[in-house]
């Protein structure tokens, strides 16, 4: 449960990497070193390490086509614990180095293995290996928080910052605690809250009125190939933030979830720590089996009792009947040019009623568009400036017919060759759509105002939301090979 | 001062090794103490100077003396600090844990540590802060830390202070009560592993820990305990060593004070962050399973709880309680759902991919109420992973390769197991994404698609690899794709090598490369660029090393490359190209069917020793060759068999095996850089031109002797060169290394333009015993003047390295670009007289370039006939037995000449001077100096 060291690297795709930040602790590693006696290795000095990390994540020699040591094919499970290979001064393997990475920022280190020495264990026993996950994770989330830009001076005041932070969250190598990622990085002064002991999560007192604030937002995917052999997909995932400012050591706070009649019930439902009881029925209903249609279906009730931060209560997924937009995309080739043919639908159920939706067409492997003479039958069409997207502006409302065409020709005749990607070669070629919509969710899922319940003796204000987007919403063309996506085969 | 230990903290953390270098660690160690005590530093950045110590306290303190020191040091800080700078002091009491525990060796204990452990218990109990400043920082919650740090490496050391701690922890109502719970759990872990290692130990004892009415004998214990002094090594996790080995301690059912402990400890786990909240729950989970007579089902009030979490590390601590207690605490509806649990996580769109990877991992390694295989190493599938439940975790194109190659080796275990071989939809599918992934590649995925393809592919392989269906098209398609992109050679070497390692039983690897070499020798070569054709011979020399392919395709192939007529590949005499080819033939030359390719394989050796157009390929054919037709199968094998070792580490140079191969040579193909100069030209003693033996006059000429002398030079090499001579000798510099040098080649380089470029010259060797060898340089001036040339040389050592070194400059004087007159050489005396007499009449005339000069010096007759003896011999045009007038002609290439006329008068000693050019004429006087004065 404890680290050896800790390591945070910037680089840019494997070029100028530096170590940022480095901590050994010195009392794990000789807990590391007595508990794994002969088999000991040490943890190397930064530059070593670093070499060896990047060339374990396929980070170095870039410009190499195949390096024995990185592009080998033998499989072993690399993500998230590495594996990195010690030369000198002694030969041996340094494991289990856990890295995350997010854009150019890599956070890495190398938990304690509290095993007997010998036979390794499965990476499934050491609770070390998520405690460091979820340290890593939280480190990330601490340096990457919004408010600080990525590159700049935001991550280096944050590292800035990280000594006195890791005195507080993990002093000797022990993870206690996530750093506080809002803008205040110190708690507040401890105090004593009388006979009630305050949660170790709940870093100071709220006084003042209480307010509540649920949002509810969902977030659909979908795959939509047109083509009777393969099978669109699309699924709908949705999170239910809160703010909760209220009084207390301990406050009690009830949020319920509440479906329509008819609605399919929430799935694969997570959350959040502070949640206190959970009734078996709420966890019930899962994705990877077939509902029986006597499921439970709600209402979900979430009493908890808040941390000052936003959070998210809790997570679930959704199995909606229809997709909210099923498109249809055909491309001809017709000598040199393509002739392009497009229908979105809006389900009849769906709030015709957008905050925005785009859809945009892009061509790989072709050169620049020269002419192109397509029509709209609502929106706006535009061609990027690097002439390689079209990008199809919906606005907010779809006409009466809830169905928008789109039909014309393209000439790529331009100066220069577009970009490139493997995935996109000859008739293979997708919409991607953008869209968001205010007060509404697919699953039917919303929190009423009235049903959230806070034990206090002044009245609450309670502010409850929803809204839908999109997020890798695929529509591929139906005369061209789709990659297989298929994530839901039937066996 | 305090900047400039910043800067050093810094350089000391980043490499200590390297900083350690530069100075030594007692100076930084002192250096460090003293800015700590000073009153006037900043606390802030006296934190940062107590990171050394945190960070290597070992190094720091090598020795228990200086360990001593520096935490006696550290502690008079440390009461001297103001209570105000709270991070200072916590940081300090961090320092000071570190330095106390790491600098003694593993034996003993310094005698500071039980002082220390005092401070710590005493600040934890010190509840005053709560009213004082209220710092953000606890110095309670670092003190605690530190005592559960020093309670995990001497594990024990604390068992005695278990009801203080555990009052403590109730009284506390702030959140610093998560820092005593976590301390508490590990004292009590620790306390009733030590009772599981005791004979007779049983519930008195515990009751004994637990409820502080400790007993004479545990007073007795206390003192003799750990804390003074013997030791104890850090426990391993009790639950995670083979089944049925938890150490247990029998109590008997009565261990109500345990259970109180554990019920208030789990009662405020709620209140605990995640990760402390995992770590409690996991000591717990171990101090149950050592003591059977406390049910596992004082977890069961929290589990509902913790499996619908979404923090990793709880659910995780959910799954290590199963792993523990299996069905005492989960009924097999309560597996099934967590199972389902976990495929649901593996695949969640708001969790991270790590967490993703992880669950994953836990999906392999599920910890099965009734588990059927006891192979406790290998990834065994849990019967509850059905194909169906699988299906959610099939492998997309979309996804990160880690997750897809994770996602294929677990579906690919799930299809071996449902004995999915000839028509299984699901095999089919991963056949399906595995030609999915191999189009990107085609299309020019980018290196990551590439390398996660073949791990795809070998992925495939090695699960179903009985296929033959799938994998005979897979060969194809692997040919298919090395024609379009012959870089992926190496990958396709590399799938070939560990195919073949891992399934030895499998000809997978055998049938690829023999359609390997198949496709690449039905390839036009006309269609062959240079870069294919060095990926064919890599592949080409892989399947040469398969005794059962047949090597036929192959020697067409080199037959049809090597023809300089065919293609202009061979005949570039590239050597790199060369050493391919040699390649392949070497591994022919172990070949078991070498018999029957004798003839076409000597051929080929054969034409590549006579035509390629590099010395040292040829060379090397030349030596297969011999080595083919001279020695028996068996001798062959010897001498070439090192490689069939397989040891990649066989760096040993043999003759046989010069070339190729890579790594093992950088050092031979490196040149590497002499720090001295190692060898020198010098002049070689001039022989002196001989004044030659004139052809007696003959008669008078009918014909104009200049006209004739000056046709001479319509032959534009004509008389244009200066040969001079240098031997090659060792510098002073003495080194054995060098003593016999080889293969030596001189470059020399020009400082002017005065002369036309030097061919290099080779020298064969150079022994420091043996006489120099004479180096014969020609000159080809273009103006006739002085000059020096850089001299640089490349040579081998004795140990086959190849060294560069400079060697001194040298000076061409003005007086070795001297020649007689270049008279044809039939005529006589009086010939060159004549060319003399119409030369100095032109000169005189000082017309163009010509100039004449005078210059006078004193000089015995004696010494004037020893002068022109000495230096102007070979050019006298006169007798030399007429004294009074000497005649010298200097020819100075390529067209210049020097007239004089050596006399002695009253005065002085006249030289009278007529040039052509000039610009010769300080260049003579300085020359008439020099030789006069001495």
């Amino acid at each position: 449960m404890s680290l050896r060291a800790l390591w945070i690297i910037s680089h840019e795709k494997g070029e100028h990497a530096s170590i940022r930040f480095s901590r050994r602790f010195a009392t794990v590693e000789l807990r590391a070193k007595r508990l794994s006696g002969s088999s000991y290795v040490a943890v190397p000095e930064d530059d070593c390490f670093l070499q060896l990390l990047l060339t374990e994540l396929g980070l170095s020699g870039s410009k190499q086509a195949f390096v024995a040591q990185r592009d080998d094919c033998l499989y072993r499970p690399r993500s998230p614990a590495l594996e990195l290979h010690i030369t000198a001064p002694v030969k041996g393997t340094l494991w289990p180095v856990l890295a995350i990475s997010q854009a150019h920022l890599t956070l890495a280190c190398l938990p304690l293995v509290d095993a007997s020495p010998g036979q390794r264990p499965p990476l499934s026993s050491l609770l070390s290996e998520s405690q460091g996950l979820s340290f890593l994770a939280g480190l990330q989330t601490f340096l990457l928080a919004p408010g600080s830009k990525q590159d700049g001076e935001g991550l280096v005041s944050r590292l800035a910052l990280l000594p006195s932070v890791l005195l507080q969250v993990c002093p000797l190598g022990t993870p206690l605690e996530l750093p506080l990622t809002g803008t205040l990085a110190m708690p507040s002064p401890i105090t004593s809250a009388g006979i009630q002991k305050q949660p170790a999560w709940r870093t100071g007192l709220y006084r003042g009125r209480a307010v509540v604030n649920v949002s509810v937002v969902e977030t659909v995917r979908s795959m939509q190939y047109g083509n009777r052999s393969r099978q669109d997909l699309w699924d709908v995932y949705g999170t239910v933030a809160c703010k909760c400012e209220v009084e207390g050591v301990l406050p009690n706070v009830t949020v319920t979830l509440s479906l329509p009649p008819n609605g399919s019930p929430l799935q694969d439902i997570l959350v959040h720590p502070c949640v206190t009881s959970l009734d078996s029925s709420v966890l019930t209903a899962s994705s990877v089996e077939h509902w029986d249609g006597s499921a439970f279906s709600g209402p979900y009730k979430f009493p908890f009792s808040p941390p000052l931060e936003p959070f998210i209560l809790c997570s679930y997924t959704s199995q909606v009947p229809v997709p909210p937009i099923l498109g249809s995309y055909q491309l001809k080739e017709e000598e040199s040019q393509l002739h392009v043919s497009v229908v979105l639908k809006l389900h009849e159920s769906v709030k015709n009623s957008f905050e925005y939706c785009d859809a945009h067409l892009p061509f790989y492997n072709r050169d620049q568009m020269g002419v192109v003479e397509v029509k709209v039958s609502s929106g706006q069409l535009d061609v990027s400036k690097e002439k390689n997207l079209l990008v199809w502006a919906l606005g907010q409302k779809f006409p009466k017919t809830r169905e928008v065409t789109m039909e014309g020709k393209i000439l790529f005749s331009g100066p220069e060759p577009g970009p490139s990607e493997p995935l996109c070669t000859g008739l293979t070629a997708y919409i991607k759509l953008y869209f968001k919509v205010p007060d509404t969710t697919l699953s039917g899922c919303s929190v009423d105002q009235h049903s959230v319940q806070v034990y206090s003796s002044a009245k609450p204000r309670i502010v409850t939301s929803r809204e839908l987007h999109s997020k890798d919403y695929w529509i591929w063309n139906s005369t061209g090979t789709a990659p297989v996506s298929s994530g839901q085969m039937i066996v | 001062m305090a900047s400039g230990l910043v800067e050093k903290v810094s350089a000391f953390c980043r490499s200590p090794s390297r900083f350690l270098f530069g100075t030594s660690s007692e100076v930084f160690l002192a250096e460090l103490l003293r800015e700590l005590r000073d009153d006037r530093a900043n606390y802030t950045v006296k934190v940062l100077l107590l990171s050394p110590l945190c960070e290597y306290p070992a190094l720091l303190c090598p020795s228990d003396s200086v360990g001593e020191e520096t935490a006696l040091e550290l502690m008079s800080i440390f009461t001297q600090s103001p209570p105000k700078f709270v991070q200072f002091r916590s940081q300090l009491l961090v320092a000071l844990t570190c330095v106390l525990t790491c600098s003694s060796d593993v034996s003993g204990r310094l005698r500071a540590f039980p002082d220390f452990l005092d401070l710590l218990l005493q600040l934890a109990q010190d509840t005053s802060d709560l009213h004082g400043d209220a710092a953000p920082r606890s110095l309670r919650a670092t003190a605690c830390d530190c005592l559960r740090e020093m309670e995990a490496l001497y594990p024990g050391l604390l068992s005695q202070r278990l009801e203080l701690l555990g009052g403590l922890r109730h009284q506390e109502t702030s959140r610093l009560h998560q820092a005593y719970a976590g301390l508490q759990a590990l004292v009590l872990r620790n306390a009733v592993y030590q009772l599981t290692q005791e004979k007779e130990a049983g519930a008195a004892r515990l009751r004994a820990l637990l409820g502080g009415n400790e007993s004479v004998e545990c007073e007795a214990d206390q003192n003799a305990g750990p804390a003074s002094g013997k030791d104890s090594a850090p426990l391993s996790s009790v639950i995670l060593g083979p089944m049925g080995t938890v150490p247990t301690l029998h109590t008997g059912p009565d261990c109500k004070e345990l259970r109180s402990a554990l019920s208030s400890l789990l009662e405020e786990s709620y209140l605990f962050t995640p990760l402390s909240q995992a770590a409690l729950l996991y000591r717990l989970t171990e101090v149950v399973a050592m003591v059977p007579a406390i049910p596992p089902t004082i977890f069961r009030a929290q589990l509902l709880r913790l499996l619908g979490t979404s923090e990793v590390t709880l659910l995780h601590t959910t799954l290590l309680m199963k792993s523990a207690f299996t069905d005492s605490l989960f009924s097999s509806e309560d597996e099934a759902f967590l199972f389902k649990r976990l495929v649901v996580l593996s695949q969640h769109p708001l969790l991270s991919t790590p967490e993703k990877l992880f669950y994953m991992d836990c999906i392999l390694h599920f910890p099965e109420n009734r588990p059927i295989s006891c192979g406790d190493s290998d990834e065994a599938l849990p019967v509850l992973l059905t194909p169906r439940l699988a299906s959610a975790l099939l492998p997309v194109v979309f996804n990160d390769s880690a997750t897809l190659l994770s996602r294929f080796n677990l579906l690919s275990l799930v299809y071996l197991e449902a004995g999915e071989e000839e028509d299984g939809r699901g095999l089919e599918y991963l056949y399906e994404h595995l030609t999915s992934l191999l189009r990107i590649v085609e299309s020019g995925g980018r290196r990551e698609n590439v390398v996660t393809f073949f791990r795809a592919a070998f992925l495939f392989l090695f699960h179903f690899h009985h296929v033959e269906r799938y994998c005979d098209n897979l060969s194809q398609q692997l040919c298919q794709l090395y024609l379009q992109h012959t870089r992926f050679a190496p990958h396709l070497i590399n799938l070939a090598d560990r195919t073949q390692e891992k399934l030895p039983d499998s000809s997978w690897a055998l049938g690829l490369l023999k359609a390997l070499q198949r496709v690449i020798s039905e390839t036009p070569i006309s269609q062959t660029t240079l870069p294919d054709l060095r990926w064919h011979l890599k592949v080409l020399t892989r399947a040469a090393e398969e005794g059962e392919i047949s090597q036929h395709g192959t020697l067409r192939f080199l037959s049809g490359i090597i023809p300089p007529s065919s293609s202009s590949l061979s005949s570039s005499g590239d050597w790199r190209l060369g050493n391919g080819i040699l390649g392949v033939c070497r591994r022919l030359l172990v070949h078991p069917s070498l018999e029957s390719m004798f003839i076409p394989l000597a051929d080929i050796l054969q034409h590549v020793a006579g035509h390629y157009g590099d010395t040292d390929i040829r060379d090397h054919a030349r030596l297969y060759y011999t080595l083919l037709t001279t020695l028996s199968r068996e001798k062959l094998a010897t001498v070439l068999a090192h490689h069939a070792e397989g040891g990649q580490q066989v760096k040993k140079r043999t003759l046989s095996c010069l070339m190729t191969e890579g790594e093992g040579l950088t050092s031979i193909l490196t040149i590497h850089e002499t720090e001295v100069a190692i060898i020198r030209l010098i002049e070689a003693d001039c022989e002196q031109l001989e004044a030659e033996d004139l052809v007696q006059d003959e008669a008078e000429r009918g014909e104009p002797v200049l006209e004739t002398y000056r046709a001479q030079f319509s032959s534009a090499a004509f008389a244009s060169q200066v040969t001079l001579k240098f031997l090659l000798t060792h510098t002073e510099t003495r080194d054995a290394r060098f003593d016999q040098l080889f293969s030596i080649r001189l470059h020399f380089s020009l400082t002017d333009d005065h002369y036309s470029e030097l061919q290099d010259l080779s020298v064969p060797c150079l022994f420091r015993e043996r006489p120099p060898p004479v180096v014969t340089l020609t000159l080809k001036p273009r103006e006739p003047y002085p000059s020096s040339l850089h001299v640089s040389a490349i040579f081998t050592t004795q140990d086959g390295l190849t060294w560069h070194t400079t060697l001194p400059d040298i000076r061409v004087c003005f007086q070795q670009i001297f020649l007689p007159l270049p008279a044809p050489p039939s005529w006589g005396r009086a010939g060159r007289q004549a060319v003399f007499a119409g030369l100095w009449e032109e000169m005189s005339s000082e017309t163009g370039e010509c100039a004449s000069s005078l210059f006078c010096c004193q000089l015995e007759e004696k010494a004037l006939s020893a002068l022109v003896e000495k230096h102007f011999l070979p050019f006298l045009v006169s007798d030399p037995s007429h004294k009074d007038e000497f005649r010298a002609l200097l020819f100075l290439p390529p067209q210049s000449h020097v007239l004089l006329k050596i006399s002695s008068e009253e005065d002085a000693v006249h030289f009278r001077l007529a040039t052509d050019n000039w610009e010769l004429l300080p260049h003579i006087n300085d020359y008439l100096l020099k030789i006069t004065a001495s």
